[in-house]
């Protein structure tokens, strides 16, 4: 057996060995994950698609303003199994829930409810009142006001660069017409439209349109985009397809 | 074997130390006057004032890389660059270069992470946050100082490397591959800012608090442990403890903090074998990290009498009473239940203080009015000043560990509270009326240990200027014994 | 390393070595409370390792090499057919057996049952139902809908309506308090905007004054009553009266309560009710069916009916 001592004269042992003991811990419990079949659950829809989908341009967007403003700071994103949380947040989230999330926003600190199942919980003009001050709805609230979400415009002008960026690391958007095939197989035709990078720009125009989620339908604020990925969080799988079993089984 | 050739003051590169220490204090003022900051702000949120840089969500992240990368980094940078010189009786390796690329290199890094974070920009992964092009400079600048640090340590005049410098490289062996491998990105271009972490979802948490653990693992504890193995007994002039405990405690630490980062994901969405995991060997956690605290209790209790009338000896010995209460807290919220309440609440900010202010800035606190004096070869301005200073900040950390607890456990207990009909008791928003006094609190302490730590460099900077009005004989020999 | 060194001061063996001229180490033997401390730790550790799940395991289907702690717990499968499942220890199957066995939540679901099954006046009159419908309102309705309509269910004028009034929008009857609650509503007054000028707008506005004897401008209101029944064909809405309809949740403008116009706080009364004509109306309502269950909303409706009682 190596002795301390060996160790203690002598830089280069200390070195590969203490690279050794700092290594194990991490291989053993990180690498497992990326192939133990169950980690991310399978959650299809009744006609056998991806429950859950990549998010569109429009809310991916709203994705990056809220790690930019560091909401996570705050709210966390992951409902634990506990009835208190049933209760009052909802179904317990998934693996497969954050399945795209790059990265993830689970959080570490509970200053405001947990939003991981906040789509629909509110209408689209309560989140724009609520982010604009929320003390003007919720009187005993702590967070900040965002007004500026509402006056800046959207800046969309990255966003085929960043689906392409998203697509290498490992999220469908398509850029081609294979691709565009292959997730009208995954997701259905009308998810699959609003992952075409190609069209990006339109869908974009498209869902703040439709959703008008700041109120103000001629302007395409940073609220539009933050408001569109609130509303979409927790709502792509209908749990009441699923039996308790089903998801326990993967654990 | 003992070599005694007094240091000279040539002999070493002193002047890369005192860079590193002046940075030290002067991120700690700034990360935690930011921490008083945004403490005030979850108390009144008005301080928000709707403007964009100076949310909470922008500022957190100020604060956290302030104290932690800012402060705790310079302390480590020049502590360690102090004790790797002394321990091998060589100057540092690289001659005044390298080690000025370190400083310049880290220090830009974080004055840039921070200008970012206020701009909204940030990787949204906690302790992480700096985005690609900064991990690039770190990374960089890492490895140029584990190059200097072994090949100082290749220089040594002195058979043995001292306990001190093992502690230190492993620190900076697991800060290497935990940087790297937690922030493989990728930019959406070369001029772009913008990245998207590798991972995502399930393995992005996984990789994230492996690291995140991990930076309080090796960079809050084991690095520091390196500081205290120095300091501690130089300061009480005593011999340390037991190097048996020592050997074992080391490796012990090195070995298993790797297995309990995901005790920050226990209950989520992650399988549970590797929570259990976490759990296992956070408990066996335990005695491995007190082994530090009893090896540095014990060696200043072969100087009691010091203790009393020493104010760097009461610190010490304070740190060393919060690196216990630490790592014992640490455990207990590792286990599955424990981490059920706690989780999500203030008790883990609690916690997180207790070790960052309690174990980690007072005993670079100590540490800085150890060196201090040595460096600039004079004398301490005011040895007062330093009890004041000492008395702020024990009852700033008091009053912040314990309002936390009230307003963590309290959160946790409402927010799971049920009424005779087994209905939910409270709604949310009540909890967050109930911590409004405990946050005013948590404040107010803060508030007391920012003033220590003002009054500390108002002490050395007067030392300094004071030194330099007029040289003294060296001191390092006549104190240290 | 055989010959021994003391320290001069204590006696105590030191492992000999000096760093920086003062350093040095006790040679001292790992203190035996740690020692027994750090076994004890192992054995809890082994015990913790034992009973939950330890390392996943090709061997048996979703097995574990250790971990035998198990969950039995029941399952109603799609087909309405209830099984007892047994399995590993698991966070999700310990919230299922938790919801199927805690006392407490066996309280609930008996006491949620209990209220679903009977009508809202025997609720009211029942002390101990009324209570647990006030118990589990006080909780749900923190929630979910005070973010909205308040901690009191007071709402916010111009905004949520009011819900402690008698005054109803969309119904006051339970099943239609049941719908809003269950689908939603989308409260729609289109803008006047384009279609009235100002004047007309200002008289129309002193006509709704009128309605609920509010002081008003007379002369401008008779011209205003004429756009109300014509030209601003408000009475589609309003009706003629002015009383409003429920199916279209279009308000009752013949009382003092005001939902959207904040008139009793205005100064200028006329222009808060013309701001109102001018902007029309768009607001909602979310959906809580797919968040809450039938018997859940009942209760609900149930607590709302208890506020407005008040
Ligand atoms: C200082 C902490 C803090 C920050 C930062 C913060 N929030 Fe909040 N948030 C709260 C608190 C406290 C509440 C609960 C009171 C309330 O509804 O305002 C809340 C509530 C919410 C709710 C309502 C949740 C519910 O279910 O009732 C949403 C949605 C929300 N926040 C979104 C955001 C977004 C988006 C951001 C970032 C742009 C953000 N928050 C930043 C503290 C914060
Ligand atoms: C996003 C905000 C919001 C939330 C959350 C909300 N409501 Fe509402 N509620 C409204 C609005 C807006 C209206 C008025 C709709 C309209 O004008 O047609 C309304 C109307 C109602 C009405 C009808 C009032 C009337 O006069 O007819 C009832 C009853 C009601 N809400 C109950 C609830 C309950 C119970 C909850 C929680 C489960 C809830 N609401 C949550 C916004 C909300
Ligand atoms: C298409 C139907 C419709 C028409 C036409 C209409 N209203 Fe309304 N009105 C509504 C509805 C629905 C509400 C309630 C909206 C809500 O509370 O969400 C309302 C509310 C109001 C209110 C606010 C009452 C309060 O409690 O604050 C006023 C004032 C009002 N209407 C006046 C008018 C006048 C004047 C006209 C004609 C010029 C008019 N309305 C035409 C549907 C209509
Ligand atoms: C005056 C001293 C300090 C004050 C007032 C202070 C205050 C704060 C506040 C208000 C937060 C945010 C907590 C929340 O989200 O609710 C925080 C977080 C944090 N601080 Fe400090 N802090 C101080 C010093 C330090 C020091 C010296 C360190 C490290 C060396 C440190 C490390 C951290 C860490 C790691 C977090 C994140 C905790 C978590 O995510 O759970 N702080 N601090
Ligand atoms: C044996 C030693 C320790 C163990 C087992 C331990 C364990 C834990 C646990 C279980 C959590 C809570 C995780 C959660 O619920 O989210 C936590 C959080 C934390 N601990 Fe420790 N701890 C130890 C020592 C320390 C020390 C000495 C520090 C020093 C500075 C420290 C700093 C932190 C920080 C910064 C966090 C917050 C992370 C976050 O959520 O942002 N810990 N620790
Ligand atoms: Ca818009
Ligand atoms: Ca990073
Ligand atoms: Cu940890």
């Amino acid at each position: 057996m190596m002795k301390q001592e060996t160790v203690e004269v002598n830089a280069g042992y200390l070195i590969i060995l203490t690279l050794i003991a700092i290594s194990i811990g991490g291989l053993v419990e990180i690498v497992p994950l990326f192939y133990v079949e169950g980690t991310i659950e399978e959650v299809k829809t009744a006609d056998g698609k991806d429950a859950v989908r990549p998010y569109t341009p429009l809310e991916q967007l709203g994705r990056d303003l809220y790690t930019k403003e560091g909401c996570y700071t705050c709210h966390s994103q992951m409902i634990r199994p506990f009835r208190d949380e049933a209760l009052r947040f909802g179904h317990y989230s998934l693996a497969a829930e954050s399945q795209y999330d790059h990265p993830f926003q689970w959080g570490s600190m509970r200053r405001g409810p947990d939003l991981a199942r906040v789509g629909g919980k509110y209408s689209s003009a309560w989140q724009a009142k609520h982010l604009n001050d929320p003390r003007d709805v919720v009187p005993e609230s702590i967070m900040p006001g965002y007004p500026w979400l509402r006056s800046n415009d959207l800046d969309y002008s990255d966003i085929v660069a960043k689906m392409t960026t998203l697509r290498k690391v490992g999220v469908p958007y398509s850029d081609d017409d294979a691709g565009y095939q292959a997730n009208v197989e995954k997701f259905g035709e009308k998810v699959a439209k609003t992952l075409d990078i190609n069209k990006a720009e339109d869908n974009i125009m498209l869902q703040a349109k439709k959703g008008n989620y700041d109120g103000d339908p001629s302007r395409l604020t940073e609220m539009d985009a933050l408001i569109a990925y609130l509303q979409v969080l927790g709502t792509m799988v209908d749990f009441n397809q699923y039996d308790e079993k089903y998801f326990i089984d993967f654990r | 074997m003992a070599h005694s050739t007094v240091g000279s003051l040539e002999q070493y590169n002193y002047d890369i130390v005192k860079k590193f220490t002046i940075m030290a204090i002067f991120w700690g003022i700034a990360g935690m006057t930011t921490g008083v900051y945004i403490a005030s702000e979850l108390a009144w949120p008005f301080l928000n004032f709707d403007t964009a840089q100076i949310t909470f969500g922008r500022l957190r992240p100020l604060h956290t890389s302030g104290v932690i990368f800012g402060f705790g980094g310079n302390a480590l940078f020049a502590t360690s660059y102090y004790v790797v010189q002394r321990t091998s009786q060589a100057r540092l390796w690289g001659g005044s270069l390298w080690p000025n690329i370190t400083f310049y290199g880290w220090n830009i890094a974080i004055a840039l992470a921070g200008m970012g974070y206020l701009m909204g920009i940030t990787q949204g992964r906690e302790y992480a946050e700096p985005e690609w092009y900064i991990d690039i400079l770190i990374a960089i600048v890492w490895l140029i100082y584990f190059v200097i640090y072994t090949m100082t340590l290749l220089r040594r005049n002195q058979p043995h490397i001292y306990v001190a410098n093992w502690f230190f490289m492993s620190f900076i062996l697991a800060t290497a591959l935990l940087h790297i491998f937690n922030n493989l990105a990728v930019p959406l271009s070369f001029t772009d800012t913008k990245s998207y972490s590798l991972f995502s979802g399930a393995q992005d948490a996984m990789t994230q608090w492996w690291y995140g653990h991990n930076a309080v693992g090796f960079f809050l504890t084991a690095a520091f442990l390196g500081m205290m193995y120095y300091f501690v007994p130089k300061q009480a002039g005593r011999p340390v403890y037991s190097y048996r405990l020592s050997v074992v405690h080391f490796w012990a630490l090195s070995f298993m903090y790797m297995w309990v980062g995901t005790h920050h994901l226990h209950w989520t969405a992650i399988p549970d074998w590797t929570s259990s995991l976490a759990a296992v060997f956070s408990i066996l956690l335990l005695m491995p990290s007190w082994g530090g605290m009893i090896n540095g209790i014990m060696t200043l209790s072969g100087a009691w009498d010091k203790l009393r009338t020493d104010p760097i000896m009461m610190f010490m010995i304070t740190s060393l009473s919060f690196y216990g209460m630490s790592t014992f807290e640490g455990p207990m919220m590792a286990l599955k239940s424990v981490n059920a309440l706690s989780h999500y609440t203030d008790w883990t900010v609690g916690h997180v203080h207790s070790g960052a202010l309690g174990w980690v800035a007072m005993i670079s606190i100590a540490s800085f009015y150890h060196m201090i004096p040595r460096l600039w070869n004079t004398t301490m301005h005011s040895v007062k000043l330093i009890y004041t200073h000492f008395f702020l900040a024990t009852i700033g950390i008091l009053l912040y560990i314990t309002a936390l607890w009230v307003s963590g456990i309290g959160q946790g207990l409402m927010l799971r509270a049920f009424d005779d009909y087994g209905n939910l008791k409270y709604s949310f928003i009540e909890t967050v009326v109930f911590m409004h006094g405990p946050l005013v609190a948590r404040a107010v302490g803060g508030l007391f240990f920012v003033t220590g730590m003002l009054i500390m460099a108002y002490n050395v900077y007067k030392t300094i200027s004071n030194a330099k009005n007029n040289p003294r004989i060296p001191t390092n020999s006549a104190t240290a014994a | 390393m055989s010959k021994v060194y003391k320290d001069p001061i204590t006696g105590v063996e030191t492992t000999g070595h000096v760093w920086d001229d003062t350093l040095m180490e006790f040679n001292n033997p790992l203190p035996m409370w740690w020692i027994w401390t750090f076994y004890a730790t192992v054995i809890f550790a082994i015990v913790y390792w034992v009973i939950y799940p330890s390392w996943p395991s090709g061997l048996v289907e979703k097995g574990y090499f250790i971990g035998t702690s198990e969950i039995t717990y029941q399952n109603t499968d799609k087909k309405g057919t209830t099984t007892a499942q047994t399995t590993h220890w698991n966070t999700r199957a310990l919230l299922a057996y938790e919801m199927q066995n805690d006392e407490n939540e066996l309280k609930r679901k008996k006491y949620l049952k209990e209220v679903a099954a009977m009508s809202y006046d025997d609720i009211a009159k029942d002390s101990d139902k009324s209570s647990f419908v006030r118990s589990y309102g006080k909780g749900i309705f923190g929630d979910y809908c005070a973010a909205c309509h308040q901690t009191g269910g007071q709402g916010v004028i111009g905004h949520y309506p009011n819900l402690v009034d008698d005054a109803w929008l969309w119904g006051g009857s339970a099943a239609e308090i049941q719908k809003t609650i269950s689908d939603g509503r989308k409260g729609n007054m289109p803008s006047f905007a384009k279609t009235l000028s100002d004047t007309e707008i200002t008289n129309v506005a002193n006509f709704v004054l009128s309605l609920s004897g509010t002081e008003h401008d007379v002369a401008s209101a008779k011209e205003g009553k004429l756009i109300f029944n014509g030209k601003g064909g408000c009475m589609a809405c309003h009706t003629p009266a002015g009383t409003g309809l429920a199916a279209l949740g279009s308000a009752n403008l013949t009382d003092k309560i005001w939902t959207q116009a904040d008139v009793p706080h205005a100064k200028d009364k006329v222009a808060v009710v013309s701001a109102v004509v001018k902007s029309g109306i768009q607001r909602e309502m979310p959906t809580w069916k797919t968040r809450l269950s039938e018997d859940e909303i009942k209760v609900l409706v149930a607590y709302v009916k208890l506020l407005s009682a008040e």
